[in-house]
This record gives C-alpha cells, sequence and structure tokens, in this order.
C-alpha cells in the first residue's frame, strides 16, 4: 500500500516538473531498496528520476548507483549517455560532459537532449551571450520547444533585455492561449520595461490572466500597481485617468477580499485586512517616488 | 473491483449486438427464402440493437477514465510558477545544494532530533508540503 502511494507521488512529481529533490531522494531511495522487483517496468524511470535529484542534493553514491543499474540495462542508450554526462556537470567536469555530448551528437544530429545539455554547461560556466547565441541557433531549428522558449526568456532577463524576453514570451502565449501563468509573466515584463504604452499593455495583460484564472493574486496586485502607475502619469487624458484609477480601486478591494477570505478560512493569519489595506496604499506611495525607469 | 463489473456490462453489451446483428442477417435470408421481402425487421430485434448500444456506450464511460473539464484554463488554475518555471533539460547542477547537502566529513556527530511524535517517520516524507 505504501508502495503505491509512493510510486503515484513520485510519478506526480515527474509529470508536474516539482524539483522537490530532497523529497523524491528519500522516498527514492526507500523505493529503490526495499520495492524494486515489485516495480516491474516503472523502475527504471524512477532511476532516472532519483539519480537527478541525487545530483541535486550531493548525494553521488546514489547518483553513481542509478546511473550503473541503467548502464547495465540499457547499454547504448543516449539517454543514459546523456545521464552520465549530466553527473560529469555536476561534478563540474565540464570538457568531459562536452566530449560526451559531442559524442552523442556525432551519431545523432538531431538529438535535442544533448544540444539543450551543451547550452547549459554553457550557461553553468557563465558564459551567458554564448548560451544565448546557442538557444538561438537551437530554436531556430525547432521552433516549437516550449521549454526553450522559456529558458530564452528567462536568460534574456537575466541580461535585462526586456524586449527579447517579451518577444520569447509571446511565442509562448501564441501556442499556449489559456495559460494564465504566461500572460501575467508577459505582463511583469511589460511593466518592467516601463513607459507609458508598456504600463497599458502590462495592465491588459494582466488582466487577461485575471480573466483566465481569477485566483492569480500577482495578476491582481500587477493590475493594481500598473493601473495606478498609468492613473499616476502627467501625461493621460483625464478619462484614461479616471478609468484607470477605477481598476486600481477594484483590484485594491479585491485584493483586500482575498486576504479577508482567507483570514477567515485560516484563523492565525496575522495579517488583519485593515493592515493588508493599509499596506497596498503604502506601497502604492512608494512607487510614486520613482522607482521603475520611465 | 468495480471496472470489472463495466468490463462485464460492455462485454454483454457487444455479445447482445453482435446477435442482433445474426438474427437479423438470418431473418433477411429467412425473408429471401420464403419471397416476403417487404417486411420489416421484427420489433425486438430493433429494440436489442438500441437497447445493446446503449449499455454498450454507458460501459465504456465508465471504463474509460475520469472526466477532464470542458475549459481548457480551469486545470492550470492550481499550477504556480514554482513549477512552471522548472525545464528539466536544462536543470543546472551548479547550485548551493551541492554544497549544503554534503555529508559532514569530519563534524562531531551532533545529537539527532528525535522524530516526531506520533507521524511515523515514512508517512512524514510523503506529506511534507506537497
Amino acid at each position: 500500500m505504501m508502495k503505491i502511494k509512493m510510486r503515484d507521488k513520485l510519478r506526480k512529481w515527474r509529470e508536474e516538473n516539482f524539483r522537490n529533490s530532497e523529497q523524491i531522494v528519500d522516498v527514492g531511495e526507500e523505493l529503490i531498496n526495499e520495492h524494486a522487483s515489485k516495480l516491474g517496468d516503472d523502475i527504471w524511470i524512477i532511476y532516472e528520476q532519483v539519480m537527478i535529484a541525487a545530483l541535486d542534493c550531493s548525494r553521488d553514491d546514489l547518483a553513481w548507483s542509478c546511473l550503473q543499474e541503467l548502464k547495465r540495462q540499457f547499454p547504448d542508450s543516449h539517454r543514459v549517455k546523456r545521464l552520465a554526462g549530466m553527473r560529469l556537470e555536476a561534478l563540474e567536469r565540464y570538457e568531459d560532459a562536452n566530449k560526451l555530448y559531442d559524442s552523442i551528437l556525432q551519431d545523432d544530429p538531431t538529438n535535442t537532449a544533448a544540444r539543450k545539455r551543451k547550452i547549459s554547461i554553457l550557461r553553468a560556466q557563465g558564459k551567458s551571450s554564448e548560451a544565448i547565441r546557442e538557444l538561438n541557433e537551437y530554436l531556430e531549428q525547432f521552433v516549437g520547444d516550449q521549454e526553450a522558449w522559456h529558458e530564452l526568456s528567462e536568460l534574456y532577463i537575466n541580461e535585462h533585455d526586456y524586449a527579447k524576453a517579451a518577444f520569447c514570451l509571446e511565442e509562448l502565449m501564441m501556442t499556449n492561449p489559456h495559460n494564465h501563468l504566461y500572460c501575467e509573466q508577459y505582463g511583469e515584463v511589460k511593466y518592467t520595461q516601463g513607459g507609458l504604452e508598456n504600463l497599458e499593455l502590462a495592465r491588459k495583460y494582466f488582466a487577461q490572466a485575471l480573466k483566465l484564472n481569477n485566483r492569480n493574486m500577482r495578476a491582481l496586485f500587477g493590475l493594481y500597481m500598473s493601473a495606478s502607475h498609468v492613473a499616476a502619469s502627467p501625461k493621460v487624458s483625464a478619462k484614461v485617468k479616471k478609468d484607470n484609477v477605477k481598476y486600481a480601486a477594484w483590484a485594491a478591494s479585491q485584493i483586500s477580499r482575498a486576504y479577508q477570505v482567507r483570514r477567515v478560512r485560516e484563523e492565525n493569519v496575522k495579517c488583519s485586512a485593515h493592515g493588508i489595506t493599509k499596506a497596498v496604499y503604502t506601497v502604492a506611495m512608494v512607487h510614486n517616488v520613482n522607482i521603475i525607469h520611465l | 473491483m468495480a471496472s470489472s463489473f463495466w468490463k462485464g456490462v460492455v462485454g454483454v453489451g457487444l455479445f447482445a449486438l453482435a446477435h442482433a446483428a445474426f438474427s437479423a442477417a438470418q431473418h433477411r435470408s429467412y425473408m429471401r427464402l420464403t419471397e416476403k421481402e417487404n417486411e420489416t425487421l421484427p420489433i425486438d430485434i430493433v429494440l436489442q440493437t438500441l437497447l445493446s448500444f446503449v449499455i454498450t456506450c454507458y460501459g465504456i464511460v465508465h471504463i474509460s477514465g475520469e472526466f477532464k473539464d470542458m475549459d481548457a484554463s480551469s486545470e492550470l488554475k492550481n499550477k504556480t510558477f514554482d513549477t512552471l518555471r522548472n525545464h528539466p533539460s536544462f536543470y543546472l547542477f551548479n547550485h548551493r545544494g551541492r554544497v549544503l547537502f554534503r555529508a559532514p566529513e569530519q563534524e562531531p556527530s551532533t545529537p539527532s532530533a528525535q522524530a516526531l511524535p506520533s507521524n511515523p517517520l515514512r508517512l512524514r516524507k510523503l506529506e511534507n508540503y506537497h
């Protein structure tokens, strides 16, 4: 019974990209050591999952043993070679890892996993502009790779190149129109870029994110902030100012209501609704001292 | 298990459908032999066909697992950035976890904290925060 629960938890963590490596190592190690025989073919993918988590937790012994099992079962597999490369990367032996990935690519030039690992090596070594260049070349060939687009947007954000990050997020929004998180992140990038049109655009995307998921608190805060900034800007007409003040007031009321509901549900939350409303208005006043670049 | 009951239902439905088909074919050939080709199919065969079709559909719906919401955005309502920004193919390992979790080589062994009272150690692993 326990092992079924453990196996289901591991599958949930695997499918939803959780990176709770300490837990995965705990649960996975027990599952492997005690119930290996009863898992059947699931065990290979569990070995892979536990190995990556072990690398995160500096458990090189566990990672090595998982790798050995996988090598024994799948001697010529590119996927296992990639795992061996990841282990070398974790040990900071980047040249050896690069050689391994190059050998995979010689065998199979279309192998996306090896190319992505080479880009990660560049990133780990701090060579972000080369990583960006390689990732751009990769995306020219494999345009549909969502993970890579999101990774590229993160790289651009780290380089403060918000225009290009916005472009990557636009690609993601185009292919995932119902995902509220991409809309919200796009709104945040536009808000960070600053300037009146970007703020209005940000407000619209925050509103879209809220339309897709009315429980997205970050989008609610974003709507409040961008609407207040547009209202405070000197270049807008009176009507636009009035509208934005209305939007900001609505967002503020939604925020304080959400906190109130939460407080009623969990008796021991220390923030009072009044305190939150005050905090929200204080933040607004602080921001009027112009922290964002216009 | 409940699912074997529904599998049985689907089996019965399909068998009844096949049986009705054979009866209809047999009835047709009988009509041709006795040269009464303008008589329609007897009502019990028609009823059997329709009923077994309904039963088969109902059984299949029960076998085929959970229904998903029609609204594409509703199953994303619980997704957070915690999981969205993890790109497994791009995982980096040069983070502080490499140092934080390193086994202490020569530290004096500190008395380990006692396990939490009621919850056995194993269950705690699963329930931490997910």
